[in-house]
C-alpha cells in the first residue's frame, strides 16, 4: 500500500465528523451514525493494513506545509512509528467499539447528530496527537481533543451543572496547556525547529540547565490532560456527559495523552533525571490520593474516574521509573478494561435507574451478561493474576523497584499500597452493584443489542492482553515491549528470584484487597457519613482549597482592578472627556437653526468676509 | 464696438448683487431659486467678458458649461420645489426648518 495513505487515517474520521456537521439533520439516521462509526471503523482498518510501515525507525509522511514566516516553516507533519501505530491502533479500536455502543445508548437520543459529530471530531483530534511529527501539530490535537471534551462532557447543557462541568474541564486543562506551549517554544528556541524526530535526535544540543526546566513544564501539561496532581479535580466532575464519552475521552483515549506525550518525548525527558523523579513523583501522588477518594464515592461514575486517575498515576509512575513500554502497556491493558468498566457502567445505569451505587438492585443471576463482563473489567482492575492489569500493573512496579535505592522504593511501597487500594475499592464496587439489594432486578428495561455487543468484544482483551507482553516469569518473552523498543534482546531489570518475590507479593497484594473487601462490603450496610468517608468523598475538599487560596484571591484582585481602572481612569477621565464632547455639541446645535434664510445670510456674511479680506491684501500689497 | 471691461465688470457685479438681495429678502422658494440663476449669470457674463478681453476660448467653453449644469439644476430644483409644495402646502421657506439642530 502507499505510506502516503497513512494521512487517511486522521482524516477519515474528520470526513465523518464535517458530513455529519453539515448535511447530518438532513441524512437519515441509519446514515449519519453509520457514517461516523464507518469512518472511525475504516481508521482502524487502516491502521492494521498500513502495519508494515511503522517498523524501523517509522514512516514520516509530509503533507503539506502549513504555514511559512521567515525562518520558521511548519509541515504537517505525521510520523508513523511503532509507539504511533500501536497507540493509534488502541483509539482507533476502543472508538469503533465505543461508537457501536453509542448506536444503542444514544436511540432516544434526538441530538444524536451533534453527538457523532462531536466523537467522530475527538477521534480525529486524537489521532493527530498520536501520529503528529511535529510538536505545533500535537498542540493542535492536543487543544482539538480539550475542546471536544468540553462540548461533550456539556453534551446535555440544558442542564447547569452539566455546563459547568464543561467549562470546569476546560479552564483547568487550558491552564496547563499554557506550560505544553511554553515547553514548545522553549524547544524551539533551541532546536530551531518543532519536528520530533529531530528534536529527539540532537537532545545533545539542550543546555544542561534547560532540561529539567523544560521537563518540568512539560510534565504540567501533560498533568492536565491526565488530571494528575494538581490539575486533578476537573475529572470527576466530568463524569457529567454521557456514558460512552467518559469510556473513550476520559478513560482510554484524552486522559492517557499526558502519558503518550512523556513517552513520545521520552528521549529528551530521560536527560534530566530530576524531571523523571518529579514524573514518578507526581504520579504516585496522584495514584495513592485517587484510590482513597475512590473508597468514599457514592456513584458507581466517579469511583470509575477516580480509578482512571489512579492507574494514569501508576502510569506516570512507570515514565518517571523510566519503564517506557511498561507505562505504554499499562495504558494499553487500562484502555481496554476501563472501557469496558465504563460501557458496563452504562448498561448498569440503564438497568437501575440511577448512578448511586448504594440503591441499586442488580443480581448477578439477573443480568449475567452485564455481571460478568463488568467482573472482568474489575478483576483486570483490581490486578487479579492473569488478567492484563495484573501484568501490565507488575510489569511498571518491577521497574520501579529495581530502579534504585530509597526515593524510588519508596514510591514502589506507596504504588503496591494503591494497588491494595485499588482491589478494596473495586470489590467494594462489584458488592455494593452486584450484591447490595437482593429482591430487586425485576422489571428492568433490557440493554439495546448494539450495546450488549460490545461488551464481551471489550472483556476479550481486558482480559487476555497480558498475553501479548507476557514476562519470561510466566513462559513468554515481552513481546510488546520488545516491539516497542525495536530490539531483540529482554533486558532483565531484577534477578529471578527478587521478580518472583515482586510477583508473589503482587497477588498477595491482591488477595488482602479483596479479603478486606468482603469482610467490610459483602454484607450490605448503610452508606457510612462521618468526617473521614466527607472528606474522602469530597476529595480531600481539594475544589474548596483551590477556590478559597486561587479563585477567591484572584476575584478581590480583578475587583480591585476594576475599581482603581475601570472605575477611576475609564470612569473619571475618559468619561469627562466625552462629556465634553456631549457639552460642547449642546453649543453648537443651536447654530443650526434649520430655516434656510439663516443659512443663506451665513453665505452672505462670509462672502462678505471673503472679499473684505482681498480687498484689504491688494490694498496693503 | 467695443465694451471696456471695467463696464463689463460692474454690470455683472449689479447683476450679483441684485440675485443676492433676492435670496436674502425673498422667502418664496420660486424667487430663491430665480436668485441663485440671476448670480449664476452674473459669473457667467465675467466668464465670457474676460475671455474676449484675453482672446480666449476656455472662458467661453465655461459658460456654455455653466449653461447645462444651470438647466440641469433648474429641473432637480424644479422637481423639489414641486415635492415641498405638495407636503407642507406653502412655498415659504421657513415652513421647511426640520433639519433643526
Amino acid at each position: 500500500m502507499n505510506p502516503e495513505l497513512i494521512f487517511l487515517i486522521p482524516l477519515l474520521p474528520l470526513l465523518g465528523a464535517v458530513i455529519n456537521m453539515v448535511f447530518g439533520r438532513r441524512l437519515p439516521r441509519p446514515v449519519s451514525t453509520g457514517l461516523a462509526v464507518a469512518g472511525v471503523a475504516l481508521a482502524t482498518l487502516l491502521v492494521l493494513a498500513l502495519w508494515p510501515y511503522a517498523g524501523g525507525g517509522g514512516t514520516t509522511i509530509e503533507f503539506y506545509t502549513w504555514f511559512e514566516a521567515s525562518g520558521l516553516s511548519v509541515p504537517l507533519i505525521l510520523w508513523f512509528d511503532r509507539l504511533s501505530a500501536s497507540m493509534a491502533l488502541m483509539v482507533a479500536g476502543v472508538s469503533t467499539l465505543i461508537h457501536v455502543y453509542c448506536l444503542g445508548y444514544m436511540v432516544k437520543e434526538k441530538d444524536y447528530v451533534r453527538f457523532f459529530a462531536l466523537l467522530n471530531l475527538f477521534v480525529f483530534a486524537m489521532l493527530v496527537i498520536v501520529m503528529a511529527g511535529d510538536l505545533l501539530v500535537l498542540f493542535l490535537g492536543w487543544e482539538g481533543v480539550g475542546f471536544c471534551s468540553y462540548a461533550l462532557i456539556g453534551f446535555w447543557y440544558q442542564e447547569e451543572k452539566n455546563a459547568e462541568a464543561g467549562q470546569k474541564a476546560f479552564l483547568m486543562t487550558r491552564a496547563a496547556d499554557v506550560f505544553l506551549l511554553i515547553a514548545i517554544l522553549w524547544l524551539f528556541r533551541i532546536f530551531g525547529t518543532f519536528s520530533i524526530p529531530d528534536i529527539l535526535g540532537r537532545t545533545d544540543l539542550i543546555p544542561a540547565a534547560a532540561v529539567t526546566p523544560i521537563v518540568l513544564l512539560l510534565l504540567a501539561g501533560a498533568c492536565g490532560k491526565s488530571a494528575q496532581f494538581p490539575f486533578m479535580s476537573w475529572l470527576p466532575d466530568a463524569m457529567a456527559g454521557p456514558t460512552p464519552v467518559s469510556a473513550l475521552i476520559h478513560a482510554a483515549t484524552m486522559v492517557t495523552a499526558g502519558v503518550y506525550l512523556l513517552c513520545r518525548l521520552f528521549p529528551l525527558v530521560a536527560v534530566s533525571p530530576q524531571g523523571m523523579a518529579a514524573i514518578a513523583l507526581v504520579g504516585t501522588i496522584s495514584a495513592v490520593y485517587a484510590a482513597l477518594c475512590a473508597l468514599a464515592q457514592d456513584e458507581i461514575k466517579r469511583v470509575l474516574a477516580y480509578s482512571t486517575m489512579s492507574q494514569v498515576g501508576f502510569m506516570f509512575l512507570g515514565v518517571g521509573a523510566g519503564a517506557l513500554s511498561g507505562a505504554v502497556f499499562h495504558l494499553y491493558t487500562h484502555a481496554f478494561f476501563k472501557s469496558l468498566l465504563f460501557l458496563g457502567a452504562g448498561c448498569v445505569v440503564l438497568l437501575s435507574g440511577g448512578n448511586n451505587i448504594h440503591r441499586m438492585d442488580l443480581t448477578p443471576r439477573g443480568n449475567p451478561l452485564v455481571f460478568w463482563t463488568f467482573l472482568v473489567g474489575s478483576l483486570a482492575l483490581a490486578g487479579a493474576p492473569l488478567t492484563s492489569g495484573f501484568f501490565s500493573k507488575d510489569a511498571i512496579l518491577m521497574s520501579v523497584f529495581s530502579r534504585g535505592p530509597y526515593f524510588y522504593q519508596l514510591l514502589w511501597l506507596l504504588g503496591s499500597l494503591t494497588a491494595f487500594l485499588t482491589a478494596l475499592y473495586t470489590f467494594r464496587l462489584i458488592y455494593l452493584v452486584f450484591w447490595g439489594n437482593k429482591n430487586g432486578g425485576s422489571g428492568a428495561p433490557s440493554v439495546p443489542f448494539t450495546m450488549r455487543v460490545v461488551l464481551p468484544l471489550l472483556a476479550v482483551p481486558a482480559m487476555f492482553a497480558g498475553l501479548l507482553n507476557l514476562p519470561a516469569l510466566f513462559g513468554g518473552s515481552e513481546r510488546f515491549s520488545l516491539f516497542l523498543e525495536g530490539s531483540d534482546a529482554v533486558q532483565t531489570l531484577v534477578s529471578h528470584r527478587q521478580e518472583l518475590m515482586l510477583t508473589t507479593l503482587a497477588v498477595a497484594v491482591f488477595a488482602c484487597g479483596w479479603l478486606v473487601s468482603h469482610g467490610f462490603f459483602r454484607k450490605r450496610s448503610a452508606p457510612r457519613d462521618n468526617a473521614l468517608s466527607r472528606f474522602l468523598g469530597n476529595g480531600f475538599y481539594i475544589d474548596q482549597l483551590v477556590e478559597r487560596f486561587i479563585q477567591r484571591p484572584f476575584r478581590a484582585l480583578a475587583r480591585f482592578w476594576q475599581r482603581a481602572t475601570e472605575q477611576m481612569i475609564f470612569g473619571g477621565f475618559f468619561s469627562g472627556l466625552g462629556k465634553m464632547a456631549l457639552g460642547s455639541g449642546q453649543v453648537v446645535r443651536r447654530m443650526q437653526t434649520g430655516r434656510l434664510s439663516t443659512y443663506l445670510g451665513s453665505f452672505a456674511w462670509g462672502l462678505l468676509f471673503l472679499v473684505g479680506y482681498f480687498l484689504w491684501c491688494v490694498l496693503r500689497g | 464696438m467695443n465694451i471696456p471691461f471695467n463696464h463689463l465688470l460692474v454690470i455683472a457685479f449689479l447683476l450679483f448683487l441684485m440675485g443676492l438681495g433676492s435670496i436674502l429678502v425673498r422667502r418664496n422658494v420660486i424667487r430663491v431659486l430665480i436668485g441663485v440663476e440671476i448670480m449664476l449669470n452674473a459669473a457667467g457674463l465675467v466668464l465670457v467678458g474676460s475671455s474676449a478681453l484675453w482672446s480666449r476660448v476656455d472662458g467661453q467653453l465655461f459658460a456654455v458649461f455653466l449653461m447645462a449644469i444651470e438647466a440641469a439644476e433648474v429641473a432637480l430644483a424644479l422637481a423639489l420645489v414641486i415635492y415641498l409644495r405638495r407636503r407642507k402646502g406653502t412655498l415659504n421657506i421657513n415652513a421647511f426648518n426640520e433639519m433643526r439642530g
